[in-house]
Formats: C-alpha cells, structure tokens, sequence
C-alpha cells in the first residue's frame, strides 16, 4: 500500500509541527511571564505616567509691603504654555507647529529644550509664557494632534511700580546649577524661579510658597479627563518691608536720571525708609525669562545699573569725613572749639603743598567754621596732629571698613587705611603725607553711602541704630539685629559738632540746599575727587567730564532728637555738593511733611498731587 | 468495523476551545466597546453565531466534494481579487474590501480557504513525496498570484499569511530537505532586497525598530511599547474587566482589532492570558491530531494548511503584541473584531471538522 506508507511519512513530520508548536508557545508564557510578573512594577509605573499628567501647579511667592501695608510686590496669573516631553513623539513636529503657529522661534525652543535635558523626565517644560487670548484659543483647538502641549495658569511676579525700590526689593530668577547643589535649595528642582537678589533673595525661604501639583487623568489626545487628586499650593509668606513708599518716590524721582545712591533710615530704630540707586533697572524683566539681549544690555552697562550703590559700592566720602574727623580731634582733645587755625588757601606739609577747596582761604577758622565752609586746611591740620593710627581708630568705631550688617547680599565693607594695611596690600610703608590727604576724606579711604550715613546717626543720636529693613524677628537668627558697634563718645563733643552741621545748613554753610522751613536739618556736603587733581588737568574736556567729582551730603533732622538720617550721592554731580543737597533737602521736606505736620501725630500717605507739590 | 455511533462525530475539545476563544473576544470586544462604539460588540455577537453556523455546515461537506473543486474556487478567488482591484472599496489605504451598506467584507480572508484547497488538490495528485522542479514552479505560481493581487491592493499584512500556508503544505509533503531549504535560501536572497525595496518607508521603520526597539522609543516603536506597557501593568490577575485604562485610553492603538491580546492581558493579567494562550495551543494541538488520524492524504494536507494558517496568526500578532516581532497588522483569530476574520476561521475550523468527522473508511 504506496499510498498509506506516504501518509505515514506525513504523519511522522506533523511531530516537527507540534516540538515548533510547543516551542513557540514557551517562548511567549516566558515573555508574557516576564512582562507581566517580573516587570510588574515597571510597567505598572509606566502605564501611571502615562495616563496620570501631573500639571505643577506653582505657589505664588509670599507679597512685600511698604511699612503701611501698601502692596510693593505682587503677582499676576498669566496661562503658559507647557511641553510634556515624554508625550512628544515627534519632537521636530511640535517644534514645527508651535514655530508656525505662534510664531516662535526655533532656534529659541531649541535652546530651551537643551536647557531642560537636565530636568526629570516627566518635568514639563515652560515653552512660553503670558500666552495671548488668541494664542491660547489656537493651542485647544490643535490639542487633539498635540497631546504633549499643555496650558497652565501660572503665577508671574508683578513689580507693581517697575524699577521703584529696584535694588532693594531684588528680583527672581531660574535657580542656577550651583545654587541646587545648596542646602538652603535643596527643596528646589531645576527651573524653579528664586529670588536671587536683594530683599527676594535674602528672604527668600519666607517669601516662597509650597507648590501643589494636580495630577488628571488623560488620554492619548492629552485632554484631560478628571482631576485625580489636587493639591492646592499654598502662597508664600507677606513681608512686611520698613520701606515708606512716599519717601522712596521722592528719593527715586530725587535722582532722576543721575547716578548715584539715596538712603534714608529712622535714627532711633534703625529702620531704612526709603534706599535708592541709578542707573536701575526692571525687576519685572527677570520675571519673565530675560532674553540673552537684554542680559547684556543690563551687565555691558559702564554704570552698572544692577549695583545697588547704597551698600555694594564703596566712595571717597571726601568731606563727610570731617565730620569723623572732628570727633575725634575732640575726643583725642587735640582740639577744642576754640583751636585756631589760619587758612591762607593752601600749606606745605612734609615739602608737599596741598590746598583749600577756597583758593582765597578762610583766613583764622575754628572747628564750627571749618566745618560750616568745609575747610581743608584745618584738617590738614587736624591729621597731622591725630596721626593715621587714631584716625583708624575713630573710624572704625564709627563703623567705617566694616559691613554694617544689613541683611542683603554683596554689602562691601569699604577700606580704612593704615600703615599695617599698606604694608600688607602694597609692599610699602606709610608715608605721612597720606595722612593729610585722608584727613579731608580722599586718598585710599573708601566708605558706602550706608557707613556714612549711620556714622552720621551715630553723632545725631549718639547711639549706633540697627539698620534693618525687614521687621525683625529675632527668633531666627538671620534676622538678628546687626552688628552694633560699642560707642560712648563724650555728649558734649557730639553736640558742638551737631551744631556745626546745623550751621552747614542754615546758617550760610554749605549745604543750604538742604534747608526745610521749621524743620532744623542739620548736615555736611562732601566733593570727593574721582582722580587726583594733577591727573585731571592733564585730560582733555571730554574725558574731565567722566571724572567730575562725586556730589555727598549726609545729613538728620530736626537737630533735636533726631529722627530721619539721609545720605545722598550723586556720581559727577560737581563740586560743593550741591546736587547731593538738593535731593536730601527733598527727603527731609517729604518726610517733615508726612510725619510731623499730621495733627493727630500718625502718618498720613501723601497724593500724587501732594507729593508733586513737594517736589 | 468500528460502530457509527460510539464516535464522536464533532471533535468537541476543538470545538469547544474555538468557543472559549471567541468568548474572550466578545470580552474584549465589550470592554474596548465601552469607551469607543457600542456597536461593535453586538456586531461580533452576529459574525460569531454567522461564523459558527458556516463551521457546521462547512463540517457537514465531505471535504472530498470541496477539494475536487478546488481549482474552481481557486480561479473563482482570482477573479474576485482581481475585480477588487477594479471597483473595490478603500480602507485605511487598502483596496481590499467590499461594502455591502453597513457591512464590510474583506475578501481576501476568505480566498485564503480557496488556496488551501487548491493546493490540497495538486499536492494530492502527487503520489510521491518527491517534488520536481516543475511542481515548485506551479506551487509558486499557485500561491504568488492572489498574493501580487493582494500585495496590489495595498495589504501587505494580509498577502503575508499566504506564505505560510504554502511552506506548511509544501514542508509537510517533502520534509526539510537540503535542496529545498538550499532554494528558500536562494529565494529569500533574491526576494528579501527587491522586497525591502518594494516595501513603503513606514513598513522599513518598523522591522528596523523590532530590531532595535532603542532606535525611536517615541516614534514607530510607540505602539509595541505601549502595548507592552499594557500587557506589564495588567499584572498576574489583571485590572478587571473594563478597568484597563492603558489600552482604553487610546495608548494602545487598535484595541478591539490587532492589539485585542494587549487589552485583554492588561485587564485579566497573566492567568487570563495564559488561558488564552492554552486555548490557542490546544486548538493548534488538535489540529495537528486531527492531520495525524486524517483518512487520506487530502485530509492531512487540508488540516495541515489551516493549521499552518491558524498558526502563523497567532504567532505574528502575539509576538507583535509582546512587542517580540515586527509590528505586521493581522487580525488575532477569533478573538480580533471583524467578521472576514471571524468567519474565514470558523470556515477553516469547519475543514478541519469535516476531515475529523471522517477520519475512518465506512
């Protein structure tokens, strides 16, 4: 039978079907095996991700009030526009769509996607932010071909009132990789906005917020379908600022469009007022992402605008430091008011001629009229017999060449020389000709408009205030009252001087600019020399010009139990210091003003037409 | 000889096994169902009752009667591919479907019934278990013509499961002999490049991305990914019925037609799909039974062809849905939605029957 032994060959390979069969088979329990029970957990997390969209939700930061409760900083929602990128199955497509559509850049999505490589991978990325209405209405109608975009409401810090208190106030800024490496950071992850400069930066962990986060249930097409669970964030803390909104109008629009620095503090608490410096800039800039642009505009600047010249630029105080002078002649008792000095425009001393500001000189001067006409001569005179080392002394305990404390970032300590300092610094000793140069505030001494002013509260009040601009609270440490300087200078010495400085304002000195009716501002002008003076005359017109002396004055008031310190300085603002008194006159008058023609003794917030009228 | 009666004349474990498959079908179905188009579900009830009733009629037909024919029915086929071609109706970018107001048919499903017993007739007129060169060159010419029509029409997915019928078929009657496997080498050399290049762009990226699933995570490589997210994340017991969200929420693509299994798995977990899969080996296992007790040649070559069939489905689109084989869009028989698949298996389990029911001479 041929055909039946056919058939049983058949058969016998039918074997080798069921041994592929049974093999195949294997094969997939093993793969089935592995997926769904080994690899359990990791798929499961998957589908999770999948599925589960977790859209940040971002706390707004804590409000900065003025010291009557008015709003200084705030915050605005705006919709931004969100990538998921573990969506984004065609990158270059999304890329494409959203160059198309909104008219965005490539090259700058393509940057901020590098930036985002760092980022978890489920981190969405801010591709855009403060859509428009009609950007928003473009991006949910294309949703559907677009699951990986997704619109959030967002906070965005608001400036209320732009670059007012620029400097003080700070601003936010994308956390920096070296900043996340930080223990005070370590709750932060990549892209989130800190306050990296001034009063943002320096209370920054009061001022942020907890971040809450919603995680919905999507489908493939990204739309969203219910809200898993919802988290709601929960704002940052108020700060509360001594800032006087009133007074720092004044002083903003004071200095105009000079550069320079204002800073005015209460004497008897310590609490600044009002803090000012020009060029500045826009806070509000940084809190949206500041373009490459206009980075460099604000950091090419040969001014500098994002120097906060209060604390984080030390001067020549030039005649200020006469009054430092004077004290401590006083102190050291190598003078008294009576000490005479003759002023015939210039002197020699060590074979060196050094002159008067008044080419005519004073002729016979004592303490009150050197430092009423700010007399050179006088403390030349004066520092050759206190000697460098005494000077260093009282200005050190006047608080110069130290930081004053205050709590915000980049505070400079200045420099007061001496001769270990020379010898130090330069390889060389101390010739005493510098000292007579020192005596009238140049040569290598430097001071901030800050020092200056609190040495000036120190001889008002006789007392060193704890400068502070945030209320403090003295259970946390950071907050601590600053750095108080022990002083227990002689009440009789402070007064004279307290008087010489009345009569620089009002009584024909040099600082009458300053003057306010009923209100006894007492104060001291200062022209501090940028370059020696052989240098100068030396420089063509142009170039003089870029080195016209600094404009000073310091000043408090009224004369008896002095209330409101002021320290102004006006960069190139010329000789005699009057610029610089204009501004303060400015200050006192606005705060005599508001404070003490009140009736009722509490303070009233000035009109715009008010404050106009002032100016 | 043996009494009429004492045999069974339904193979019950096959029949039975079919049933069992079909009912995690319409499980899927109903689950896919209730997120997208109720319709379906209902629909896959009609073309299983349609699909059973032509597998006991088909059962009932001497399988002699049908092979006789097979010739007719072949070319019968041809010309209704070929009229496809002409005034067929396109889907998804294959012209391969007839559109009878709400139903859709696919004939080339069916067709595939046609070829089996087209080549059991030639493979039965040869007594010897030796094969010419000429009897390759008809069995190439036999299978390559629907396969070019269908390949035309824009279905290469379909068009592949051809091949395995014939190499089943073919295998079966000359076993692995060097010369053969010596020619499907030399075929495949000339074939692979000239297909490759025949193949769109889209087809190229997916065998590339089966080999190299690293090569685009977010791109072609989505779907199998995804799938295998589902699959992973069903768990030894599965999320429940209706509760798999993976495949539900549109991650995985097609999930009440070629990623049928995905869903399932991710829903039933591991136990379920295990009993799916043992379902499927036992339907497979008793077809092999069925070709081993056949009562003649004809019968082997019948039962081994829908075994070959039935066995290349389940092994591209399961492997397809593990994400261990290129991603190839055929239909998961008798679980898949879809009454050409439906009933083209039920007709071809109903072959395998009609051999079962008369595996003795009277």
């Amino acid at each position: 039978m041929p055909i039946f032994q056919d058939n049983r060959k058949l058969v016998s390979r039918l074997g080798w079907a069921r041994a592929l069969l049974v093999i195949s088979f294997l094969l997939f329990f093993v793969q089935l095996w592995f997926l769904s029970v080994l690899n359990h957990e990791h798929y499961r997390q998957l589908a999770e991700q999948n599925r589960i969209r977790i859209f940040p939700q971002i706390a707004p930061r804590g409000l900065i009030y003025d010291r009557e409760g008015r709003v200084l900083v705030d915050n605005v929602f705006e919709f931004n526009l969100l990538l998921f990128r573990e969506e984004a199955h065609q990158l270059e497509e999304s890329v494409q769509f959203l160059t198309d559509g909104l008219s965005l850049d490539t090259e700058l999505i393509e940057e901020i996607l590098r930036k985002a490589v760092g980022y978890d991978r489920y981190q969405p990325v801010t591709i855009k932010e403060d859509l428009s209405m009609e950007e928003v209405a473009y991006l949910l109608a294309h949703q559907p071909e677009h699951p990986e975009l997704g619109i959030v409401k967002q906070p965005r810090r608001l400036y209320r009132y732009g670059n007012l208190a620029a400097h003080m106030l700070g601003y936010v800024g994308e956390i920096s990789l070296e900043q996340l490496q930080q223990p005070e950071f370590a709750q932060n992850k990549p892209s989130d906005l800190v306050g990296q400069y001034g009063v943002e930066r320096s209370h920054n962990q009061t001022l942020t917020g907890i971040d809450g986060l919603r995680r919905v249930l999507v489908d493939s097409r990204g739309r969203n379908l219910l809200d898993v669970e919802n988290v709601a964030p929960i704002i940052g803390k108020p700060l509360q600022t001594t800032i006087d909104l009133d007074l720092q109008e004044i002083a903003e629009s004071g200095l105009g469009n000079d550069t320079g620095a204002v800073v005015a503090f209460d004497a008897r608490t310590g609490e600044i007022m009002a803090m000012a410096s020009r060029p500045t800039f826009d806070p509000n800039q940084f809190a949206r992402n500041l373009s490459p642009e206009e980075w460099n505009n604000l950091v090419d600047q040969p001014d500098s605008p994002l120097q906060n010249r209060v604390f984080q630029n030390a001067f020549s105080p030039g005649s200020i430091f006469k009054i430092i002078m004077a004290l401590a002649g006083l102190e050291r008792s190598v003078i008294d008011a009576s000490s005479v000095v003759r002023c015939t425009g210039e002197a020699t001393f060590y074979n060196r001629r050094f002159d008067c500001w008044r080419e005519a000189g004073h002729g016979e001067i004592a303490l009150r009229e050197a430092i009423q006409h700010s007399c050179n001569i006088y403390f030349y005179n004066l520092g050759q017999k206190l000697g460098i080392q005494d000077i260093e002394t009282f200005s050190r305990r006047m608080g110069l060449g130290v930081k004053t404390g205050i709590n915000l970032l980049g505070e400079v300590p200045g420099l007061v020389p001496s001769e270990k300092w020379k010898r130090r610094a330069r390889g060389e000793p101390w010739y005493p000709g510098e000292t007579i140069s020192v005596a009238i505030g140049q040569g290598p001494l430097l001071a901030t408009p800050l020092q200056l002013a609190r040495a000036i509260s120190i001889i008002a009040t006789g007392r060193v205030p704890a400068l502070h601009l945030v209320e403090l609270n003295l259970d946390s440490p950071k907050d601590a009252i600053p750095f108080v300087l022990p002083v227990d200078f002689v009440p009789e010495n402070l007064e004279q001087i307290r008087e010489a400085m009345w009569s620089v304002v009002n009584d024909g000195g040099t600082g009458q600019a300053a003057q306010v009716a009923n209100f006894e501002v007492c104060g001291k002008t200062g022209t501090a020399q940028t370059i020696s003076r052989a240098a100068r005359e030396e420089l063509s017109e142009d170039s003089a010009e870029r080195f016209e002396p600094n404009a000073w004055f310091v000043g408090f008031a009224p004369r008896n139990d002095p209330e409101i310190v002021v320290a102004v300085i006006v960069q190139r603002g010329g000789a005699g210091g009057g610029s610089a008194a204009r501004i303060a006159g400015k200050m006192f008058k606005g705060y005599y003003k508001k404070y003490r023609t009140s009736v009722s003794g509490f303070a009233v917030a000035f009109t715009q037409d008010e404050a106009d009228k002032i100016l | 000889m043996f009494g009429n009666k004492s045999l069974p004349k339904l193979d019950y474990l096959l029949f039975g096994a079919s049933l069992g498959l079909a009912f995690f079908g319409v499980l899927g179905i109903y689950s896919a169902a209730s997120s997208g188009s109720p319709g379906i579900f209902v629909r896959q009830f009609f073309w299983i009752i349609l699909g059973v009733g032509v597998c006991l009629i088909v059962a009932s037909v001497d399988y002699h009667l049908l092979v006789d024919h097979g010739l007719q029915f072949y070319l019968c086929s041809l010309g209704l591919l070929g009229g496809l071609l002409l005034f067929g109706t396109e889907i998804n970018g294959s012209k391969s479907w007839i559109v009878l107001g709400d139903v859709q048919f696919q004939p080339s499903e069916i067709v595939k019934l046609a070829v089996i017993l087209a080549l059991a007739q030639y493979l039965g007129q040869i007594s010897r278990n030796r094969l010419t060169w000429q009897h390759y060159t008809g069995l190439s010419a036999m299978i390559l013509a629907p396969v070019v029509l269908i390949v035309l029409q824009g279905d290469l997915g379909t068009a592949l499961t051809y091949l395995p019928i014939l190499a089943g078929m073919t295998l079966l009657v000359t076993g692995l002999r060097k010369k053969l496997l010596l020619g499907m080498l030399v075929f495949s050399l000339v074939v692979t490049p000239l297909t490759w290049l025949a193949l769109k762009d889209y087809q190229k990226q997916r065998i590339l991305v089966t080999l190299d699933p690293d090569l685009d995570p977010q791109g072609i490589g989505y779907q199998t990914r995804q799938s295998r997210i589902a699959i992973g994340s069903g768990g030894l017991l599965g999320k429940g019925v209706g509760q798999g969200l993976q495949s539900k929420l549109g991650f995985v693509p097609e999930v009440h037609t070629d990623f049928i299994f995905a869903l399932l798995a991710e829903e039933i977990g591991f136990v379920g799909a295990s009993i799916i899969l043992m379902l499927y080996l036992l339907v497979l296992m008793r077809l092999i039974h069925i070709a081993e007790t056949a009562r003649d040649r004809v019968g082997i070559l019948i039962v081994t062809g829908v075994a070959s069939l039935m066995f290349f489905h389940v092994v591209v689109n399961v492997g397809m849905t593990l994400g261990i084989l290129p991603a190839i869009g055929i239909p998961l028989p008798l679980l898949s939605y879809g009454g050409s698949s439906i009933v083209t298996t039920f007709a071809a389990l109903g072959l395998a029957l009609s051999v079962f029911q008369r595996r003795f001479v009277y």
